[in-house]
Order: C-alpha cells, then sequence, then structure tokens
C-alpha cells in the first residue's frame, strides 16, 4: 500500500512531534508498504492561524496515495477518503488551556469566535477521518470532551526498543530527562534529604540554565553532594541505554504530562521499575503503584519515602522491573502493534 | 545561516528536480548552513485545482529561516523576505505548452481567465524575490517572454562529477537517462539499423511505462538489430551510469525540446565524450555543438546514422571532441561551492 505520512513541523526544530513520525516509517516498511513523509510548516500564530488551516485544507491526497496517516495539528486537515489520525494534541490554547494562564491572548469576543471556528474545522476534520487515535487517555478524553469524538489510544512506542536491556543493579535511581521545572528533578533533591538509606540519585539531561543552577544550589544547600549527581550535558543514545540498564530504578516525575513520556518506556524495555508521582498525568496509565513502579505524593516526604523502599528491598524493585516491561506488552507498546492497528 | 529548499511533490514520483533539491541541501550542509527541504504537495492532473493549490502555497508561513531557495512551481509563490528563486520550471501548461497546444488548459474564456491568473501571481511571486535564477537559457527566455522578467541563468551542477572521470573507449554509443518518447530512444534505434554492423548501442535507463520497454525491444527486433543494440530499461546505479559513461565512444542525447543542459550531456562531457544531439533538443545544444563538442544531428534516422558511425570509425576524432567537451564543460565553473555561493549571496 502508498500511505503518505503527514505532519506539521517547525523548520529546524527536531525531534519532539518529528520522532513518531520518522520511527513508524521503517516498521510500516518493513510491513511491506511504500512510506513517503510529508512535512509542512506550521507556526502558532493567531493572526496567520486561519490562512495556515486553509492551507492545509487545501492538500488533497486522494488518488495519489492509498492512505494517509496525519499527526500533529492542522495536518488533520489535509483530504483523503482512507484518512486515519494518530492525534497528538489539540491547538490547546483554544482547548484546554483556554482557561489557563497559557492562553496567552484576552478572553474576549473576538478570540471566542476564534476558538468556535478553530473547534468547528476540528469537528469537520475528525468527522472525516476513517479512525482516529490518540498517543494517550489524556488526549482521547479531551477529544470525547471537547469534539465529541471517540478515539482508540494506540501507545507510541520508542525507536529501536531491543537495543535496552537491563545488567543488574548499581543501587542508583536515575533521572534522565530534559532538566525543566516541570521535570521537577528539584523535588527529587529535597526528597534526597529525608531519606533514612544509603539510596543515590544520579540525574542527567540538559535544560535551562537557570533551572540547572538552582538544582546545584539545592544540591549543596542540602548537604546530599554525596549521595546526589547532577549531570547538565547531553547524552548519546547509546549511553541513555547503558545507564538505564545498570539503575536500580529510574525517577519520572512531570507535572501533568499529556503522555506516558518516553523516559517511562525506556525504563520499562530496561526492566526497570519508575517512581513517579500521583499527579503526572499520562504517567499514570502506565506505572501501577506497587506493581511495576511506585506513585508517591508529590512531596518530598513522601518521595524519600518511596525512594527508601526502592533501595531498602532491591529484589522487589527488581521484580518490579520486570513487571513494567510486561505491562509494555499488556497495553500494546509495540510497534507491531501500531502498524496492525492503524491499518487495520 | 538557515536554508529552506522549497520544492513541491508529488508522492513517489522522483526525476531530476528531486534530485537537484536533496543535493542542493546536501551541499548547503557540506557548506556548513542548516538546510531543509519543504516538499508542498501538487497536484497537476487537473488544471481547474491549481488555483486553490496556488493559495495554499501563499498562506504557508515561513518561520525561523533565513533564506528561502524556491524551485518550482507553485513553492515560488511562497511569501518570505529572504527569498531566492531558482527556476526549474513555471506551470507550462499555461504558458508555453498551451501555445504548443500541449496543454489541458482549454483555449475557451475561463481557459484564458485561468491562465492570467497563473501569469499574474507567477509575476507577483517572483518580483518579490531577492534574486531570480533559473536552469537554463531556455527557461529565462520563457519567464522574459511571459512574465517580461529578467533572470540570470545558473546551471545545476553535477551532482557526483568525481564518478565521471573517463576512460578507453570501448567501441559503443552510450544513451542514458529516462526512456520515453519525448527522449526519443526509438529514433536512435532507426538510426542504429542505418549504420555499418561496426556500430554499436547501448540504451540504459528506466523507462516510463512498461508499453515502452516493449515497444523498442520489439522495434529493434524488427530493424534486426538487436545483436548490436542493448536495452538495460531499468534504473540503474550512479556506479552503473557512470561505468557505462567512462568506457563510451561517443553519448548520444536527443531529447525534444529540452529545458536545461540535461544531466545526460553534462555526465559526458565530465567524462570527456563527444555528444551526438539533435538541432531541436533545446537546452543540450549548449553543450553539444557542432564539430566541436560532438554532432548536432537533423532529428531524422539517416543524419543520426550519420554520426554515429562517424563516432565509431573515427576514434581520434571522437576523442578529440570529448576533450572539447571537457573543456567547455569546465569552462562554465558549475561547481556546488560556486552555486552555493551566487544563491545566497
Amino acid at each position: 500500500m502508498k500511505i503518505a505520512l503527514v505532519s506539521s513541523i517547525s523548520p529546524f526544530v527536531y525531534g519532539g512531534g518529528r520522532n513518531i513520525v520518522e520511527w513508524l516509517v521503517p516498521h510500516l516498511e518493513e510491513a511491506g508498504h511504500q512510506v513517503e513523509v510529508i512535512y509542512l510548516p506550521f507556526i502558532d500564530k493567531r493572526e496567520a492561524l486561519f490562512p495556515q488551516l486553509t492551507a492545509y485544507r487545501t492538500i488533497d491526497l486522494t488518488d495519489q496515495v492509498d492512505a494517509v496517516i496525519c499527526f500533529r495539528p492542522p495536518s488533520h486537515l489535509v483530504r483523503h477518503p482512507r484518512k486515519i489520525l494518530w492525534f497528538i494534541h489539540h491547538l490547546r490554547a483554544f482547548y484546554d488551556l483556554w482557561d489557563t494562564e497559557y492562553r496567552g491572548f484576552p478572553d474576549d469576543a473576538a478570540h471566542r469566535a476564534l476558538r468556535d471556528a478553530v473547534r468547528n474545522v476540528d469537528n469537520v476534520a475528525l468527522s472525516e477521518a476513517a479512525r482516529v487515535f490518540t498517543n494517550s487517555a489524556v488526549v482521547s478524553r479531551r477529544l470525547l470532551q471537547y469534539n465529541q469524538v471517540a478515539s482508540e489510544v494506540l501507545y507510541p512506542p520508542v525507536a529501536e526498543p531491543e537495543r535496552f536491556h537491563s545488567a543488574g543493579s548499581n543501587g542508583t535511581v536515575v533521572c534522565v530527562a530534559r532538566l525543566e521545572h516541570h521535570k521537577r528533578q528539584h523535588l527529587l533533591i529535597e526528597a534526597m534529604a529525608h531519606t533514612s538509606t544509603e539510596v543515590r540519585l544520579r540525574i542527567v539531561g540538559t535544560g535551562s540554565r537557570d533551572y540547572v543552577q538552582s538544582l546545584a544550589e539545592r544540591v549543596s544547600e542540602l548537604g546530599v553532594g554525596d549521595r546526589v549527581a547532577v549531570e547538565d550535558r547531553w547524552i548519546s543514545e547509546d549511553e541513555k541505554v547503558e545507564v538505564l540498564s545498570t539503575c536500580l530504578a529510574s525517577a519520572y516525575l512531570p507535572f501533568d504530562e499529556d503522555s506516558y513520556g518516553y523516559p517511562s518506556i525506556e525504563a520499562a524495555l530496561s526492566r526497570k521499575a519508575t517512581l513517579t508521582t500521583s499527579d503526572a498525568g499520562g504517567v499514570l496509565e502506565l506505572v501501577q503503584d506497587g506493581r511495576n513502579g511506585l506513585i508517591a505524593e508529590p512531596t518530598p516526604v513522601a518521595l524519600a519515602a518511596a525512594l527508601d523502599r526502592l533501595a531498602s528491598d532491591q529484589a522487589r524493585t527488581a521484580s518490579m522491573g520486570e513487571a513494567a516491561y510486561d505491562r509494555l506488552a499488556e497495553l500494546g507498546i509495540d510497534w507491531a502493534t501500531v502498524v496492525n492497528r492503524i491499518l487495520a | 545561516m538557515k536554508v529552506m529548499v522549497a520544492n513541491n511533490m508529488e508522492p513517489f514520483v522522483r526525476g531530476g528536480a528531486e534530485l537537484l533539491a536533496d543535493n542542493l541541501v546536501l551541499h548547503l550542509r557540506e557548506a556548513g548552513h542548516e538546510a531543509e527541504l519543504l516538499r508542498i504537495p501538487l497536484s497537476y492532473r487537473d488544471w481547474r485545482t491549481i488555483p486553490a493549490q496556488m493559495v495554499a502555497a501563499r498562506n504557508f508561513e515561513l518561520a525561523n529561516v533565513d533564506r528561502l531557495i524556491a524551485l518550482k512551481f507553485p513553492a515560488y509563490l511562497l511569501r518570505h523576505e529572504q527569498k531566492v528563486v531558482w527556476l526549474l520550471h513555471q506551470y507550462r501548461q499555461a504558458y508555453d505548452l498551451f501555445d504548443a497546444g500541449a496543454s489541458d488548459v482549454p483555449a475557451t474564456p475561463l481557459g484564458a481567465e485561468f491562465r492570467s491568473i497563473v501569469a499574474t501571481a507567477d509575476s507577483e511571486a517572483l518580483s518579490e524575490a531577492r534574486a531570480v535564477f533559473t536552469n537554463s537559457s531556455v527557461t529565462s527566455q520563457r519567464l522574459s517572454r511571459y512574465n517580461g522578467l529578467s533572470s540570470t541563468v545558473l546551471p545545476p551542477p553535477l551532482n557526483d562529477p568525481e564518478r565521471f572521470r573517463g576512460g578507453d573507449p570501448a567501441g559503443y554509443i552510450f544513451a542514458g537517462g529516462r526512456v520515453n518518447e519525448m527522449k526519443r530512444q526509438s529514433l536512435l534505434i532507426q538510426a542504429l539499423a542505418k549504420t555499418p554492423s561496426s556500430v554499436r548501442l547501448i540504451i540504459a535507463g528506466p523507462p516510463d511505462s512498461a508499453s515502452t520497454a516493449r515497444e523498442l525491444e520489439a522495434l529493434a527486433v524488427r530493424l534486426g538489430v538487436q545483436d548490436r543494440v542493448r536495452l538495460d530499461l531499468r534504473f540503474l546505479t550512479r556506479d552503473e551510469v557512470a561505468e557505462l559513461v567512462n568506457h563510451a565512444t561517443a553519448c548520444a542525447y536527443i531529447p525534444v525540446d529540452e529545458d536545461s543542459m540535461g544531466y545526460v550531456a553534462m555526465e559526458a562531457a565530465q567524462a570527456r565524450k563527444p555528444i551526438i544531439s539533435c538541432s531541436d533538443s533545446g537546452g543540450i545544444l549548449e553543450l553539444a555543438r557542432h564539430a566541436q563538442t560532438g554532432w548536432v544531428c537533423e532529428p531524422s534516422a539517416s543524419s543520426l546514422a550519420d554520426a554515429m558511425t562517424e563516432a565509431t570509425q573515427r576514434a581520434p576524432l571522437s576523442r578529440k571532441r570529448g576533450v572539447a567537451a571537457y573543456e567547455l564543460w569546465t569552462s562554465l565553473d558549475l561547481s556546488w561551492e560556486h552555486t552555493i555561493q551566487r544563491l545566497l549571496a
């Protein structure tokens, strides 16, 4: 089958929304399909919104390919009789972020009209789709709530999952993720001041300078430098595999994330339990407390207790790691499932 | 510099323009720039859908881009303050192909209005550009005739000149490139039938359709030259193409009124091979010059047969014209380095 994968991009910004597209390509090709990736530019600028939506809407791939899979908005506006959506988020300012500080423009008649128009456009595009998949239950709930559209959750796996493996445990809990305030590495550092075991913490990633600086300061203020390492650097994929393979467990506590987040999947593929928090959003679709990881309240004390549990019963932690791996199969987070379901 | 190269695309169709776009991106990166390729879907199937597609190209936003290099209609309709156009071709159905009676646009008031829409948009979008380059004098002439715009010819360099280092001639005429009616491989077979038995021909390249391939094979059999022509009708690797060019006695390329110099002719010249072409082959004649860099024939079997015979039987003459082709080609200084300097000037 000839399949076009259509998504929107910001020029010269890589990773993020492009990953899901590019990782899918080889799996569709292995399944015998011909694949063409079509990236079109999109900028989230209010004045330029409708001209851009018009441009996307004009793209008609009928008769040129057998099926179209659309990812990031507004790629779902393109036309094709067999249009499959793998919907990864709305234009959120007009949806769930409307009533938050992230809206970025006034709640007045003009903007409410714009919001209603965006929702109408989305409703039309969604209603044309042959199938609607999302990347998480959170996004599916939003589609139902705002657009009255039912969808199926299809979790995106990571690239080449087989490269991850376990090589025992060195007793360290690792957090491999971008260093950002909403990823809350600072909470982990604060928790380390309340632990009673010899558990160690290693934080690796790149991030904003201010936040990185504040993490370093917190480590020294709390005097936990002997058990906490903060490495502000880019980590290669190979090194990430190695770091995860030898850790005790992984910690990942973003605030209200849309999807489960790649760090949770990478830990599970490395047969490691994930420590997260009760307000982590999509991560909770994957992590079950006491089975394949621990879910703590987002406080230093609660996280400290969880870190101690991971360190004090390492056999139990290892078996939760095995359960984390099994959980991926349970949720069908693998490329074979994706290819089967998306073209079913 | 962040350079966006913009082209249009039809899913799963790849030709010279796509190859050029890919190589431009590659060479921009080698020159130390960030480069990305934007491919805007365009369906040519029905002229009536073209205006909406033009509007689409006009409405995309390009943020975080320092320079746009647009190659084809309607990619050059994109708005950008630092737009450079390297025009490969316009929507020819609204221009020269219409005049030649080879367009699906009807000669009706509606068709006339449509052509005026295309011409107006082209003139406006091209006038916005910092610079307008074209791939050949043919393209520049059309732009001047139909839109009254001047432009600078900047022929695309060879993508892999190092492969075409020449070699001893093995006594065959080589005809490479895509195989279809416009490229007239059938005329070469008819010419072969009029040459002495020492003349041999190799035709190698991807046929546009399976029927084209079958017709050529049948023609060779019917004219009794199947033992003197080798038909290798498929997509060849670059190494295979270079091997065939490097050991040819001469290269024949006789398209009908081609826009550009043509990679086939450029590769021949790079490999020091004389070029056999026809007086109506368009841009090829910038490299193929009669009695200097090769043979420019009438588009007839007998005229081509004379050239193929002379090329085969007079090896020193072929060698001399091949060297002249190389000298003419290299005097144009079409390196990627130079080309990118001009595009980003």
